[in-house]
Order: structure tokens, then sequence, then C-alpha cells
């Protein structure tokens, strides 16, 4: 590096956050002057809930150790989900690939290439069966990762093999993501036409509210766009808007916010700049309690708690130099729990290289479980909170919000900045932007635009694929599911979803009736789609696909 | 080629959906004086092909993120190969470990750029090379 001992104090990149909102050198007492205590910060566990949602936060109980895991077959998943909990998880954290996300078969002609590649594949209830084998779900804290509208197929499915082992589903405990507009810029627009996801976010919230009391209807994601380049604000503001376009449409199907609000959870991420993390999240905590209390009719404080997991910003971490993400998710995990977090998905440090090994999954474990039992930091509740410049840093980033929901209110609502191209825009410009600033060195990026260092040992460290063989396993399996199950059974309840869904029903009982069937999740999204008179196919080039 | 634009087609497979480094090259391409055909996402290696050799393009750069690599770019490098289009570069980019590069550099192909590299790099390479194959003189 050329020796600018002294660095240049005025540069952009020393006086604002990476999110741009502009830093003082030092706050004083006088910069929070007008907060309120009682009023705008409160205890944890009070309203507006800016220090926490529980009074005790850790000295109660450590937020959940969720390492995501979900690759090749369920099988190879099934193993690799016992070695995290084995090793420390506390809850499990399945991800499902891009054909069960897209709602399409493993042997669909798009899918080749892709099965069990960036996620677990599961077809039927068969693979559910494979993947918990040996697995107590009646005990184990599951979160289900299906953002796209096929989330009422895995929650279908999921439902269908408590039932077949005896257990009450009142009893299960967990979430599935079911954010199904979040989903439309990962490649997953064509799984959620903004109709069909709607409705089934609501026939989800609806169905689990109604049987499920200790489940989590949706943990609505903010991180997915943040990994975009979007940034803290905007991370927020477009997650709450979001939300408002689905409870609004709960609301207007009669359902009490209340009955539903104590079971949504978010899903939200942790950038590199530290403080403006830990302000986004007490930020996105107050301005959540005021949107249910004011806005929504919220009565029950647990509406009004903004419940949240983390899964740790990858787009921090640089494929050079690998190990040293190790650090990067070490004080990403910091600024996550200083924040107050309930779960946390800690990346491991080759996420940006290829899918975890045990090496690496444990690793990143690890991290969690130093944070949680050496630092000290989960003694008390919201540690950080009263300092000059996290309160007023705070108070900042939730005018910012607010301004950014304005705007996206102003032209009618999430949903229709969504299908103006607005939001898009948004996403390419700020990671335009951000390049640029990596581009001329005004943000450092230790590896990769500075420090950079040809590690040969870089070509050493392990690397996990999906299993040879796994595809051709997949696709193996549901051929012979469509084989073995009964035909006629398959077709008359795929008959019968597709004309409940004309009706506008909710399609979740039938949907849970029909997997038990081993109707296949192409099979029931088709039947699905036909009834709000869409193509069958999210991928129309296969024509007659199903022969339902 | 009508004008010295170098002209190339930006393209994702299969059902590979993290276009955000896509959609920043072509951007940043765009600025540099280059034409960029942005093909999108949901492509096969007949598609990317078809498309390449109707725009007319001078360079090829598949961006993938989900390990498609492997199995993709041999199959578009056969299908380029099998219509004569020996002049277009064929450059790739995402998300891969080393091996992989070594991989892909060992069945020819030049120009894989993983995340990290600075874009200057990957405009400097095009441009070198697409000059090249045009017999014209590098642009300054």
């Amino acid at each position: 590096m050329d020796g600018d001992s002294k660095r240049d104090s005025s540069s952009a990149s020393r006086c604002r956050t990476w999110s741009g909102l502009p830093l003082q050198q030092i706050y004083r007492p006088g910069d929070i002057a007008d907060v309120d205590y009682e009023r705008d910060i409160g205890d944890a566990g009070e309203y507006p809930y800016t220090r926490g949602i529980h009074p005790d936060m850790y000295r109660g109980q450590f937020w959940t150790h969720r390492e995501i895991c979900g690759y090749g077959g369920p099988g190879d998943t099934n193993g690799r989900a016992k070695f995290l909990l084995a090793h420390g998880n506390t809850g499990l954290n399945i991800i499902f690939d891009q054909p069960h996300m897209m709602g399409i078969d493993p042997d669909h002609p798009r899918a080749k290439g892709f099965v069990g590649m960036m996620g677990v594949n599961a077809a039927s209830l068969r693979d559910f069966e494979v993947l918990f084998d040996g697995i107590a779900i009646e005990q184990i804290n599951m979160s289900l990762i299906n953002p796209t509208a096929s989330a009422i197929v895995t929650t279908a499915f999921y439902v269908a093999l408590a039932e077949n082992r005896g257990v009450d589903v009142a009893k299960l405990k967990g979430s599935i993501q079911n954010d199904p507009l979040h989903c439309r810029y990962f490649g997953y627009a064509p799984s959620s036409p903004f109709d069909l996801a709607v409705k089934s976010c609501v026939d989800i919230i609806e169905y689990c509210c109604r049987n499920m009391p200790r489940w989590y209807v949706a943990t609505f994601n903010s991180h997915g766009w943040r990994e975009t380049g979007i940034t803290a604000p905007q991370e927020i503001a477009f997650c709450f808007a979001r939300v408002l376009a689905y409870l609004r449409e709960a609301l207007r199907r009669g359902l009490n916010i209340d009955h539903f609000g104590p079971r949504i959870g978010f899903y939200s991420s942790v950038h590199m700049d530290f403080f403006e993390e830990i302000a986004k999240l007490r930020a996105a905590r107050r301005l959540w309690a005021r949107i249910a209390k004011e806005q929504l009719g919220a009565q029950d404080p647990r509406t009004m708690q903004f419940r949240f997991g983390i899964h740790t910003v990858a787009n921090c971490l640089t494929p050079q130099q690998p190990l040293i993400n190790i650090a990067r998710v070490a004080i990403q995990s910091l600024a996550a729990v200083l924040a107050g977090v309930q779960s946390l998905q800690a990346c491991p440090y080759d996420e940006p290289i290829c899918l975890p090994t045990e090496q690496s999954h444990r690793i990143a474990l690890r991290t969690q479980q130093i944070v949680a039992h050496e630092t000290g930091v989960t003694k008390v509740s919201d540690p950080l909170g009263g300092g000059y410049y996290l309160e007023a840093l705070t108070d900042q980033m939730e005018r910012e919000i607010v301004k950014i929901m304005d705007e996206i209110e102003a032209m009618g609502g999430m949903v229709a900045a969504m299908k103006s191209g607005w939001v898009e825009t948004q996403m390419e410009k700020a990671a335009v932007e951000e390049q640029r600033r990596i581009e001329t060195k005004e943000q450092i990026i230790v590896g990769l635009n500075e420090y950079i260092t040809e590690d040969e040992a870089e070509r050493q460290i392990p690397i996990h694929r999906r299993p040879e063989g796994s595809e051709e396993g997949q696709v193996a399996s549901v051929q012979r599911v469509r084989a073995e199950r009964d035909a006629e059974r398959v077709t008359v309840a795929l008959a019968a979803l597709t004309e409940a869904q004309r009706r506008g029903e909710n399609v979740l009982p039938l949907l849970v009736e029909a997997a038990k069937a081993y109707a296949t999740i192409g099979e029931l999204m088709g039947a699905l789609r036909l009834g709000m008179g869409l193509s069958y196919d999210p991928m129309p080039e296969v024509v007659g696909a199903g022969g339902c | 080629m009508a004008d010295d634009k170098i002209k190339i087609l930006i393209a994702k497979l299969g059902l590979d959906g993290h276009d955000r480094g896509a959609k920043v090259v072509s951007s940043y391409l765009r600025n540099a004086g280059m034409e960029v055909v942005y093909l999108g996402m949901y492509q096969t290696p007949e598609s990317v092909v078809a498309a390449a050799q109707q725009e007319d393009v001078d360079v090829v750069g598949l961006s993938c993120h989900c390990n498609e690599h492997l199995t993709e770019v041999p199959k578009i490098q056969d299908l380029m190969r099998q219509r004569g289009m020996n002049d277009v570069l064929l450059v790739v980019g995402g998300v891969m470990p080393l091996p992989d590069v070594d991989a892909l550099h060992a069945r020819g192909v030049e120009g894989v750029f993983r995340v990290g590299v600075p874009l200057e790099e990957i405009v400097g390479f095009i441009r070198r090379r697409a000059a090249a194959r045009r017999g014209v003189g590098v642009p300054t």
C-alpha cells in the first residue's frame, strides 16, 4: 500500500456509513438530547422494543444457532443436518434447491444440472420422509427455507409428514420462509406471479395461524434483497413495504392481526459496517412496533415485536484469501448479537467458493459459540444502548427508512413499485455504485482491491460439491414415486386443488391430502397455477407436462 | 460489424438467478464503449449460441454462480465450434473454486473472471482479444 500514514479524513469513505449516511467525527449528549427514553427507547421487552424484544435477552436464552444446510438428495442433507445438530446447531435450517423453489420436478427439462445444487431436492412427500428420517420433528425447531409461492407445497409436505408420523401439528415449532414477492428477483419470478404469490402467502398465514400455533407463518426476508447491493435503510424499507402488501391482504380476508402477528418473523442481514448494522436493526425494531400498533391495529405486544433471524451478508466475503472470511463472519456475528438477534446463520468461510464443507460449517458454528460463551456480550441486554453514536445513528436510520417507505407508498405500495421496475432499478443503481467505490478504492475490501496476496494455499482448501449421482438419483426417485402411487387418487386430488384455487379457497388442507397421495411438487404447483388461469408449467416450453 | 464497437452477449444458464454480477459487468462494459446484448436468465447452451450467432457478437459472456460452468461451458464450446464460430471469444465469470478456473483454462477458456476481479481487467482482456480477432488495432 502507498505510504499514506495520514489518512485523508475528508474523503467520503471516512465520513459516511457504507449506506451513505453522513457521520460526525464524534457524538455527544447534545446529539441525542431530543430522545425520550420511555417514548423512543424503552427497556428491552418494552414497547417500542428498540433495545430488544425480551427483557432478559440472552440471559434467558441464546439465539438459535441455525447453520443452513441443503444439497444433493434428501439423504445427503439428512446426514449433514445430523452433523450440524451434533456440533451445536440448536435448530435446523433446511434450504431447498432451485427446482423445488421453482415448483418443478427434478426430471423437468429445465431442472437439469440444478437438482440439489443450491439446496436439497425434494419432489414429494417421499423425499421429506428421507430428509427427516431419524430426526424428531416434534422436538426440533425447524426452519424451512422456501420463499417462493411453492412454499405452500413445502408446508404441505411437512404437515403431511407430521400427520403420517402421528405428530400433533399444533406442537410443531419452526418456520416457513413464505415471502414469494421477495424472490421475484433471484430468477424465481416464473414461480411467483404476483397474484399467486400473495394468495399462497396468505393461505399459509391463515392455515398456520389456525392449526399451528407454535409455527412461524412467515419469516419475511430482508436479507435476500440486501445481497443485490441495496443499502441498509433500503433493506428494511423495502421489506416492510412488502410485508404491508401481504398483511393488508390478510386483513382484507378478515384475519385478526393479533392471531398471526405473534407468529411473524423476519430474516434479516448483517453487512460489514458494524455500527450501521446494529443501528439498522434497532431502528427496525422500533419502527415495526409503531407500524404494527398504529397502522395495523395490533394490540398484542408480540405482534409489535420485530423477531428476527440473521443471515450474514455473503457478498461481503471474498473468494480470494478465503480464510480471512472467518474474521469477517465473526465481526458480523458479533454485530448480530449486539443487535439482539433471535437466530443466526453465520456464513461458512467458503461461501463465495462452493457448498460448505463439514470443516467450514463447523467453524461457522464455533464462531457463534465463541460469541455466545466467551465474549461476555450476552450478559446484558442491548449492551451498546445509550451510546451517543448508536442512538443518534438509530434515529437517523429510522428517518431514512421512513422516507423510503413513504416514497413507495406514494407509488401505490410495494407491488406497484415492483411492477413499474422501480425496485429493480434501485438494486442495479446500488450495485453499480458499490462497484464504483470498489474500483476507485474509495471502499477497501481486504484481499480484493488491496492487500492482495497470491495465495497458493487457496488451492488447498477443501471443496464440497454436490454428491455424484444425486441428480440422477432424484430423477429416478420421482419417476418411481409416480409409477408406484395410486394414480386415480392423485388425479382426483389435483382436480380438486385446481377447483378450490379457482374458487379462491385456502388450498392448504387439500394440498396436504394430495401430498399424502404422493403428488409431486410440479403437479401440485401446476394444479394451483391452472386454478389461477396461469400456465401449468412455470417455464412453459414443456407442453403436456405431468400427465394430469 | 458496422461500427467499431465490440459487441458482447451476456447470459445466465438454467435456473441460475444470481444476476447482480452480470448486471454490474454489463453496465461497466457499456460505459467502456461496448455494445452489450443482455440475454438474461434461463438460457440453454443452444439458445446462447443461437443468439450469439444471430447477433453476430464478438464475445459471449457467461455468468455462472451455481457450478453450472463445469458441464455447460464445454457444451457451449462444442456448439460454437460446430457452427464455425471460432473467432468468437468466450469469457466466463462468477463463483467457482480455483481448480475449476484451472480446468476452464485447460479447456481453452482464457478469460475466467471470478468475483473480485477489477472490472477494468475484464475490459482490457476483452479489448485485447476481440481486437486481435477482428484484426484491428487495440483501441486506446
